[in-house]
Order: C-alpha cells, then structure tokens, then sequence
C-alpha cells in the first residue's frame, strides 16, 4: 500500500510536467497579447510592461524562468490585475471555490446518498419511482436554469436569501445548492444502482445467514458496497465541482477561482491562466490517488501491486 | 459562446416574471443604511493609479476618489474649477496659468503645484508604462517625454510657486479644460510614493487601502478584492460639506444580468456608470419609471482595409456604406435607441454639426457598384466580416449581410474570432472589413477625427491622405473655434468621400435608478460624479429632473 502511495507519488512528477510544458507552449501558441487593447500602445510602452513581465526574453529561457519560479511556489504576476501576484489571487479566491463546492459536496452526498438508499432498499415502489424521478429531474436541469429559477424564487420572491455576491452564509446557500444538485442526483442513481448489484451477492447473503438484523445488513454491507461506484465518481466529481463552478461563479458573482479559467485565457494573462491550470492539474491527480486508495479501503477486493 | 447563452437564458427565467406591479423594476425603498449608497462597477479595476489608469473600471474609482485642476459639471460637463480656482490663458492660447486653492491630501499633507507637475511627468515617463501616455502629448514636450527622447523635467509644465501652475500646451487645443477632467491628470501624492519608497515597499501598491492617500471626495477605507470597495466621505477634501452621502459600497459584478438581478432586489441602488443593461430585456426594461437612456459618445463602425482587393476600389466601398438600412438596424436589432449615423463624428459634439451623410441610398448604392466596375453583385470578389465573437455584434453583422445580399447582390461572409485574436487581426491588417467602436475620451470632434490620420496606430483602414492629416493639423493650430469646426467638417469630408470606415450608429447608454436616488443626470460621457448624489426616499424622481447644481464660484478669467 505504501509503495503503491509512493509510486504513484513519483508517477506524478512527470505527468505534472508534461503539464506545464504543454500548457505553457498553448497559451503563448494563441495570437494576441496580453497588452493589446482597442487603443494603440506606443512601442516603447509596450517595451516597459514586457519587460515588467519578462516577455521580451526568448521563450526557451522564459519557461526556465517559470519553471524555476514555480519550483520555489511563485507563480508569477497577473498581467490583467498588475497590483496582485497569481499566489495572492489564488489565495483569495481558491479557499471561495472550496466552499463552494465544499457545501455543494456535502449537499449532494446527503440528498443523493439517502435517495439512494431509499431506492435501493424500497426498490419498485412509490418511494423508489419517486426518488428516481426526481434524480432524473436533477440530472436534466443544467446550473444555469437552477440557479436562476432559485434566485427569482428564493431572493426576488420570498426576500429570504441574496441573490448574488459573498460575504457571509446567506450567499453561500442557493449556489451550494445550484451546483450540488446535478451531483446529488447523480449519486441517488448510483447508489441505488451499486447497492442493488450487490444486494444479490454471496456476502450479503452470508451476512444475512449468519442472522444479522436487516439494517446491520444494509448500513455495514450493503451500502458499502452500494458506495463503489459513487467513490469512483467522487474523484471526478469533486474535481468537476471546482472547475465547473464557472457558470455558478459567474450567476451569483462569487469571487472564486471558476471565472478564471474563462477570462484568463480570454485576456491572455499568462501567468494567472498557468496559475490555474498548474492548480487544478494538482488537484485532478491527488484527487485521483486518493479514490484509488480510498478504493483498496471500502472493497477488500482490490489488491495494491 | 456558451456562457453568454447560459447567461442570456438565466436572465430570461429571472425576469420572466413581473415584479410587483409598482411601475419600478423591483425594490422602490432604501435597503441600506441611511445616506449610504450601494452600487456596481462593473468589474475589479486593473489600475486605481490615475497615471497608469486605462479601465473605466478604474476611472469610475479615481473620478471620485481624486480631484483635479478642473472638474466636469455632472450634467452638462462644462469643466468647472475643482482644485484651480481659475486661470489665465496667454493670447495664444497655448499657455495656461492655474491659480490654486489652499487644500490639503486625505492625510493632512498640503496639496501643491508640485503634485501636479509630478503627476503630469510621471504620466509621461516611460518608466512608468502607462497605456494612457498618449493623453499627455497635449502637454508641450510630451510626445519626445514619452518616446524616452527627453526627460520627464523637459516637459511643458512647471510649478510658479506651492500654489500657481504654469502648464505650456503643443497646440492651443479649445478642448484642453474639458480634457484635463480625465482622470490621467488627477494629482500624484508624491509624498506618499517617497515614503513607500523609504520602507521598501513596491510603490506600484500604493492604491490599496492600507497605503492610499487621495484627495478626492471620498476616500476608499475597504478593498477585498472582487468583492466590494468601500468609500467614506474625505473631511479633508476642499468641498467636503458638499458632499452628501456619507458611504458608498461598490461591488464587482462583471454580468449583466446579475447585476439587474441585485437590482431588482434591491442591493444594488444604482448599478452604476460601468454596467450597462443587457440588449435582449431593453424593450421590456423600458417600459419601468426607472429606466433611463441618453446619447453616449461613441461610435461604431466598420473599417475598411483599403489595400486588400476589391475593397481597394472606393467607389466599391461608398457603395457597401450607402446600401446599409442604418435606421432598420437600429430600430429591428439594436433596440437600444442607438442614433442611426453615416458620420464619424456624432452630430453634436462641442457644437460640431455632423455632416449628415444619407443613412440608406439603395439607388445610389447600386450606382455605384456598376461605377466601380461590377455588373453585378455577384461578380464582386469574396469579401470576409470580421467581427469580435458577441451575439450583439453577430446580429448587426447579419443583418448588414443580408442588406448588402438584398441591395447590391454581394455576398459577404461572416467570421467572428475571440477578442485578443481579433485585437490582432486588426492590428496586423490582416482583414477586408471589421468591426470595431470607438469611445470619446474628450467632448471634440478630434477624438473621432484623430482615429483616421496616418499618424495614428488605432487607424485599422491603412488608409491615409496627406491632405486630411493638413486638414487637421490646421484645424487645432486656428485659435478660432468656429474655423477650427468647419476645417474638422472639410477633413471629416474628405475622409468619408474616400470610405475607409463605415460608420453605422451613435451610441446610447441606457440605466435603471432606483427613485429614491437623486442627482444623477444623463450626460455624453455617462460621467455620474458621486458627490452631486443623495438619498431622498420621500419624494420619488421619476424623470431624472433634478435641478442641476450651480457651479462652484468663480469660472475663468
């Protein structure tokens, strides 16, 4: 187990590399500059900010520059908000997406788990139709339907909640829920199709054989098989919470990092656009290492070589 | 682009719905403290240094943060002592001498000439790689400054004494109060910057809040950033007991609809000077007591590349421009109220009168066509429309498309590319037709005219006419107003017999303002000062017809 950690540790290194170098390569590959704008900068102007940025070097020693900065955790300024470093702008707006899609994780775990299971266990009745109906609603409404219909609702309607902008937990709620709907639901159908599948396996009915009550059965056994699948879908989903917080980011003007997967590219702000995909590189393959090994924990199945 | 479908659909299920049938969009009453003000900007700002400022982000921030030498009156942008309490102009107009007030920075430090000439220079030096260098070329000596050709002590501009500024001028420009209302020109706190400078902090963060020392009306007390800016009134500012909201909260809500949304329910009062309202709801918006619209000055038009085949033939052009519907466009896709106009210039400005070149000429148009040498529409080599990737610049495109299909028979083809791709497709000329819009920095016909001389790197045409460039050079060398006017009317002539540009409509700006704030008065710039607004929850303003404020004392001499 430890040396399948570490192994898969070092795979990282040069996965992560290969990364920063394609990246690095596709955002200087596309045509404009970060300095261009409908108004004409005089060239000797443009000469200054270049060099501010390290632009006018050739680009080989450009990267070594990046690489070595990033090495050392400097990620470099922002060309857009000249004021701030990536780190600082990272700083400030990850620890928002986090909460975002924190709450939205816990959201759709609770609501989609407890469908789930009432699917499963209840299976073919009212309670089951219902629950997998209403799944299949929240798998056809997109955030940008959701998140609007909740402010019309909730903020312009019934004046309960905000409907945009950050500060304290009242901002928090309707676009936790916006983006942790589609997951929950999501969820709900898979833990209702894991459980089902093992629900006629030989363990379970060993476990009821050796005379376990039925809900010893289904909280010890059953869920934990039933939760397989939603392990694996966790990784992914954790991963597409956080950089698909964009369109949620952008409904409800939340200073996460989500827009800046958009605009900094559009404004070619190189080193923030780097920032970002360095950022949720790392999180894709650590969230990755952690569903294989969380994988090994639920089913004793699995063997680590 | 998906996102703006996405946006586009969020808004129409959020307004699908009427709000309470008041005849205002939502909220009516303040929701915020009393003589506090909450309001949007738009975006977070690149810049809140007045010299390095080129965002109206950041003006809207240092436009009442900062105060000039002169300040634009909030309705008719007359400009108006603020910091100079009058001046004197040589003969010749070519040489200034403000007289200031005794006032002091938010810290207590005196304000002086000093501040000024350093600012002016610092605007210039290019050390400091400011965008807006260019607005100081107006200055004697700015144009090498910033080329790196003199030094920044070179320039025309100099300190009498603590309070008299002598400012020398290239050309005796009647535009040059209105101009210095800009914020390039507000003062530097020069003290603060040597200060930063001794402790080894970079002097580029003397804006945040922690640092900032400005001598405006209000003064901004929180920054986080992408969030909010907070402002509270300056004591120290010299016409403090004339401003009257206490605070001023500013949020960064880059969407539009968003923006209407905190509209409607009422956190937002005002949403601003930057947040326009989205184009699809301007019917519907219009129809509320709240809703606002005036002439904006800015245009937009198509530029020509006049070297690429066939558009090299101006008789090809001229008849392209003649056969666009300019008042169907406006009314059928636009629907802003946009001002339907076949000149560059917008009629109007500065007392300027627009050349009022036919909007539509299907006849002439097609006259034309058989001039240039074409039988018939089909017989015109392809020609591509570039245009920056916008539903609201795809819809105009269409359109034009079609009439020019309908009118003269010529097929065009679209192609919408990505904005920084697009910035570099002009630039580098490498298109027949594109898109583009152009702000007025100053109210005078030479923030348009000036886009189509040789000199001027935001020409995209190619096009050039030494007898244009003459044209104008005269024009802001003549002392006489009127003179100077019609010398601009013959340049904007001959220009527009040539084509290099077809100009399609005037901007509108339009806003909502709850009606319970006042002061805020429809102007060409869209300039909105904050210290002119209060909060007034008895008596609902549902025209705009506040009384303007007088000017301040005394006026030049």
């Amino acid at each position: 187990m430890t040396r399948f950690v570490l192994r898969r540790l070092l795979e990282l290194v040069p996965t992560a590399l290969v990364i920063v170098v394609a990246s690095f390569a596709l955002v200087r590959l596309a045509p404009g500059s970060p300095f261009s704008s409908e108004r004409e900068i005089p060239p000797e102007i443009r000469r200054q900010l270049e060099a501010r940025y390290g632009f006018d070097r050739p680009l080989p020693e450009q990267f070594a520059r990046y690489l070595g900065n990033l090495l050392r955790g400097d990620l470099g300024l922002s060309t857009k908000y000249p004021q701030r470093s990536v780190n600082e702008i990272i700083a400030d707006g990850f620890p928002v997406t986090l909460t975002l899609a924190g709450v939205a994780l816990v959201w759709s775990l609770v609501v989609g788990i407890t469908a789930g299971i009432i699917g499963a266990v209840r299976q073919n009745t009212v309670w089951d139709h219902g629950a997998m109906a209403a799944a299949l609603v929240g798998i056809s409404i997109p955030s940008f339907v959701l998140g609007p219909v909740l402010v019309l609702v909730v903020s312009l309607r019934w004046h309960l909640l905000p409907p945009a902008g950050w500060g304290d937990w009242r901002h928090v709620i309707l676009p936790g829920l916006t983006l942790g709907t589609i997951y929950a639901a999501s969820i709900a159908r898979l833990t209702r199709g894991g459980m089902l599948e093992v629900v006629r396996s030989d363990y379970i009915r060993t476990a009821r054989a050796k005379g376990l009550s039925e809900r010893l059965v289904i909280w010890r056994h059953m869920l934990r098989g039933g939760l397989l699948p939603v392990v694996s879908y966790l990784g992914p989903a954790i991963a597409s919470m956080l950089t698909g917080s964009v369109v949620v980011e952008k409904i409800f003007n939340i200073p996460g990092i989500g827009p800046y997967f958009v605009d900094a590219a559009f404004n070619r702000d190189y080193f923030l656009v780097m920032g970002i995909v360095v950022l949720y590189a790392f999180f894709l393959l650590v969230m990755n290492l952690l569903v294989d090994v969380a994988y090994g924990l639920l089913d004793p199945r699995i063997e680590y070589s | 682009m998906p996102l703006a479908i996405f946006m586009g659909l969020a808004a129409a299920l959020t307004l699908g719905c009427r709000p309470a049938d008041t005849g205002y969009f939502g909220t009516t009453t303040p929701r915020h403290g009393p003589n506090e003000l909450w309001i949007n900007n738009g975006g977070e700002p690149e810049w809140l240094d007045p010299n390095k400022c080129a965002d109206g982000n950041g003006g809207e921030i240092i436009w009442n943060t900062f105060a000039g030498l002169v300040q634009a009156h909030p309705a008719t942008l007359e400009p108006m002592p603020e910091i100079a309490t009058h001046w004197d102009v040589s003969p010749d107009r070519r040489t200034y001498t403000f007289h200031l007030r005794p006032s002091t920075w938010s810290d207590g430090t005196p304000l002086t000439a000093h501040d000024f000439v350093f600012s002016f220079r610092r605007l210039l030096d290019p050390k400091t790689a400011s965008k807006y260098a260019t607005n100081g070329h107006i200055f004697k000596g700015g144009a090498a400054v910033s080329r790196g050709e003199a030094p920044p002590e070179s320039l025309g501009v100099r300190a009498v004494d603590d309070l008299t500024l002598a400012v020398e001028l290239e050309d005796p420009l009647p535009y040059f109060l209105s101009f210095l209302t800009f914020y390039s020109f507000m003062p530097i706190p020069r003290h603060l910057l040597a200060e930063l400078d001794r402790r080894g902090i970079d002097e580029s963060l003397w804006t945040r809040p922690e640092h900032v020392v400005s001598n405006g009306p209000y003064r901004m007390t929180e920054w986080t950033f992408r969030q909010r800016m907070v402002f509270e009134r300056n004591p120290k500012y010299w016409d403090a007991a004339h401003v009257k909201l206490d605070r001023i909260r500013v949020a960064m809500v880059e969407s539009y609809t968003t923006a209407l949304t905190m509209y409607a329910a009422g956190e937002f009062d005002w949403p601003g000077s930057n947040t326009s309202l989205p184009a699809e709801f301007m019917d519907y918006l219009a129809t509320f007591k709240d809703f606002r619209r005036h002439p904006y000055l800015a245009s937009y038009f198509y530029w020509i590349n006049t070297q690429a085949p066939p558009l090299d033939n101006p008789r090809l052009r001229r008849a392209l421009a003649l056969a666009i519907d300019r008042q169907a466009l406006v009314r059928h896709v636009c629907r802003g109220g946009q001002i339907p106009s076949a000149d560059l210039v917008p009629d109007g400005v500065a007392g300027y009168r627009g050349l009022g070149r036919p909007l539509f000429d299907p006849a002439r148009a097609r006259q034309l066509l058989a001039e240039a040498g074409y039988a018939s529409g089909a017989d015109v080599p392809p020609i591509t429309l570039v245009y920056n990737t916008s539903e609201g610049h795809k819809q105009v495109a269409e359109a034009i498309q079609q009439m020019w299909k309908d009118v003269l028979g010529v097929t065009v083809e679209l192609e919408n590319q990505e904005w920084k791709v697009f910035l570099a497709t002009a630039e580098m000329h490498n298109f027949q037709l594109c898109r583009m819009g152009w702000t007025g920095d100053y109210a005078d016909p030479f923030t348009f005219l000036e886009l189509l001389t040789s000199a001027c790197g935001n020409n995209h045409s190619t096009w050039s006419d030494p007898r244009y460039d003459g044209l104008l050079r005269e024009a802001n060398r003549d002392p006489d107003p009127a003179a100077r006017l019609a010398k601009f009317r013959e340049a904007e002539a001959v220009a527009l017999e040539a084509q290099p540009v077809i100009p399609l409509y005037t901007y509108t700006r339009t806003q909502l303002v709850k009606p319970y704030v006042r002061g805020i008065w429809g102007n060409h710039q869209d300039r909105h000062p904050w210290k002119y607004i209060w909060i007034d929850a008895s008596t609902p303003s549902d025209t705009a017809a506040d009384p303007p404020p007088p000017a301040p004392g005394e006026t030049a001499s």
